[in-house]
């Protein structure tokens, strides 16, 4: 997996991707229009201001609670090239493999917006150069590096219908 | 080293041999559920996953509960949808008002002990309750077990925590989780498996043991899992489970923390308003002046739940001012409820009955909304601002008999203090 380049958008701790990221409050609207609106409540103009390829660098437990699957298609509507936070909630950093978007936990001190930031996630590195900031985190396990290579697990399945995974034990 | 029941049970469904904590795995999912909420995007997943077959599709639920009965056009087709796959794959389908899931799949027979069954709830950690590890996780998930039958998982560490000594009448596994939940905090379990065991497990009923299992997804917590008992068995065997496969942590398991509650002398507990983890003793706060109250939900909407308010409210009447809605968890709890006269009893006293569903976690029918500054004891798992659809409201959360025992009172009560208050089932 290529390392992964860009420029860091922050949000605080807690954040529910249910309440800032999905339509469970907006009933009718779809993925598209979330898109345009997502995160702005705890982080005005977030969304529209948001460009592709950049890195949500959030704060504990992203994604808290109950998380819907359709926060990541909107993430990746928007164009997130990945998230970096010291803790995801269960249930988001799940759905967020399942749909090929590269999650990582890492200690986010010192990393502001704008920040260029770069995601080894095989090495399992974190770095932000102009600042001197170099992190490690446990390598991205195999079995889960090779469903977000394959794009997620419905692909990964169109691919492998056995789970022929490596890594994995089955 | 040996091993915890997390350990066991995911290892067993891979291989054989125990897992270890951190660990990924490709697991064999014994049964699988989506509810009405989640139905919509697990369609679609299903759709786009584009399988030939789906052979896994007769052990996966499809429950009508959240929208039970649906408040508009939208969720009405939902079902529709909802019940034409089922139709069409042969799977199991409970209707508008048979039930809130992780009340109705134990109760159709469909998992038992050793299982591994996933549902697209985070509250899917109530099978833990029956030694089965129990999960929440989203329509992609679900899609792949309908097609393949197995499911990755990560192998979660777990903390052990032993109740020390059965609970006092008028204490609940509730007040348990709340005083867990104030001393972990919310999601300080996150990504872990709990196991609950000690003599205070022991001597819960089944009712008591399920409400442990299901709030403790408001830790994080990944699956809660207890140890099979007679109890257990008798409980599965009386609802045509499959033959239990119990499965015991071994003595020497590595656990990444050990904690025990002396839960002997827990008073009961209250969660205050919006944070599920600001918990305070009831004695504390009493005093506390409530309007509405809420007895409900897949985390306390059970028969012992129904027969404590019961208890505590015969031949008397509402505090004034005070309105209260019991929803049963189940259309089998309802009915026992009624053959047993507890909804003439609750209905009498000042109470309304709603029919089986998830109405009173989150609002979702539109029957249980609080006015501005008016505040709601309730026995539902959560109380973010806003969660019953009015920010202006206040939700706090308690036992089912804190809840009665507040409704008959109009302030929140210690319901040691009243009349039929230690009222427990005979074991």
């Amino acid at each position: 997996m290529n390392i992964i380049k860009g420029s860091a958008r922050v949000l605080g701790d807690e954040v529910s991707t249910d309440i800032h990221c999905s339509s469970k409050y907006l009933p009718g609207k779809d993925t598209a229009f979330i898109a345009t609106v997502a995160f702005d409540n705890v982080a005005p103009g977030f969304a529209k201001s948001f460009v592709k390829g950049d890195v949500i660098v959030a704060g504990a437990n992203f994604g808290i609670n109950s998380s819907r699957e359709q926060a990541v298609h909107v993430m990746h509507r928007m164009g997130v090239a990945a998230i970096v936070a010291p803790s995801f909630g269960r249930q988001f950093y799940r759905n967020a493999i399942n749909n090929g978007m590269p999650v990582v936990e890492c200690d986010i001190a010192g990393i502001a917006a704008g920040d260029a930031i770069e995601i080894d996630l095989v090495a399992g590195r974190i770095a932000v150069p102009a600042k001197n900031i170099l992190r490690t985190v446990p390598p991205l396990p195999p079995a889960l590096g090779a469903l977000l290579q394959a794009g997620g697990l419905i692909p990964f399945l169109q691919k492998h219908p056995d789970w022929n995974i490596a890594g994995a034990r089955a | 080293m040996g091993h915890t029941i997390a350990e066991k049970i995911l290892g067993s469904h891979a291989g054989g041999k125990p897992a270890k904590a951190g660990e990924i795995v490709v697991a064999d999912v014994d049964f699988a559920m989506i509810h009405d909420a989640r139905a919509g995007n697990a369609l679609k997943m299903i759709e786009k996953l584009g399988a030939k077959s789906l052979p896994h599709v007769k052990r996966t639920a499809l429950v009508l509960d959240h929208y039970s009965p649906p408040p508009n056009i939208e969720a009405a087709n939902v079902h529709v949808e909802m019940r034409a796959f089922a139709e069409k794959h042969g799977s199991p389908l409970y209707d508008v008002g048979d039930g809130i899931c992780h009340q109705v799949l134990p109760e159709g027979g469909h998992l038992t002990c050793g299982d591994l069954v996933v549902g697209t709830d985070t509250h899917s950690t109530t099978y833990g309750a029956f030694n089965a590890f129990g999960t929440g996780v989203e329509g992609t998930d679900v899609s792949a077990v309908m097609m393949t039958g197995k499911l990755w998982f990560r192998v979660p560490e777990t903390i052990r925590i032993d109740l020390n000594g059965p609970l006092q009448p008028g204490v609940w596994a509730k007040d348990v989780t709340l005083a867990m939940l104030g001393r972990l905090r919310a999601e300080g379990a996150n990504y872990m498996a709990l196991e609950y065991a000690g003599s205070g497990v022991s001597a819960m009923a089944i009712d008591d043991r399920m409400t442990l299992s299901n709030h403790a997804a408001e830790l994080g917590a990944k699956a809660a899992i207890l140890e099979a008992d007679e109890k257990t068995f008798a409980w599965l065997k009386a609802h045509g489970a499959a033959t239990p496969k119990p499965v015991k942590a071994d003595a020497d398991a590595v656990y990444a923390q050990r904690i025990v509650l002396d839960t002997v002398n827990l008073a009961p507990q209250v969660a205050r308003q919006h944070h599920i983890d600001d918990v305070v003793a009831v004695p504390d706060v009493q005093g506390q002046k409530i309007q509405v109250a809420l007895i409900g939900t897949c985390t306390n909407g059970r028969l012992d739940d129904i027969r404590q308010a019961a208890a505590i409210l015969k031949g008397k009447k509402l505090a004034r001012g005070v309105r209260m809605i019991v929803t049963p968890a189940s259309r089998a709890i309802y009915l026992a409820a009624m053959r047993e006269g507890l909804f003439e009893i609750l209905t009498a006293a000042g109470a309304s009955v709603e029919a089986a569903g998830c109405g009173t976690c989150v609002n979702i029918t539109g029957h249980y909304i609080a006015g501005d500054s008016q505040v709601v004891i309730s026995s539902a798992n959560r109380n973010f601002k806003g969660r019953l659809g009015n920010p202006k409201s206040e939700i706090w959360i308690g036992s089912a008999a804190t809840v009665a025992a507040s409704a008959l009172t109009g302030v929140i009560t210690d319901a040691r203090t009243v009349a039929g208050g230690d009222w427990r089932a005979a074991a």
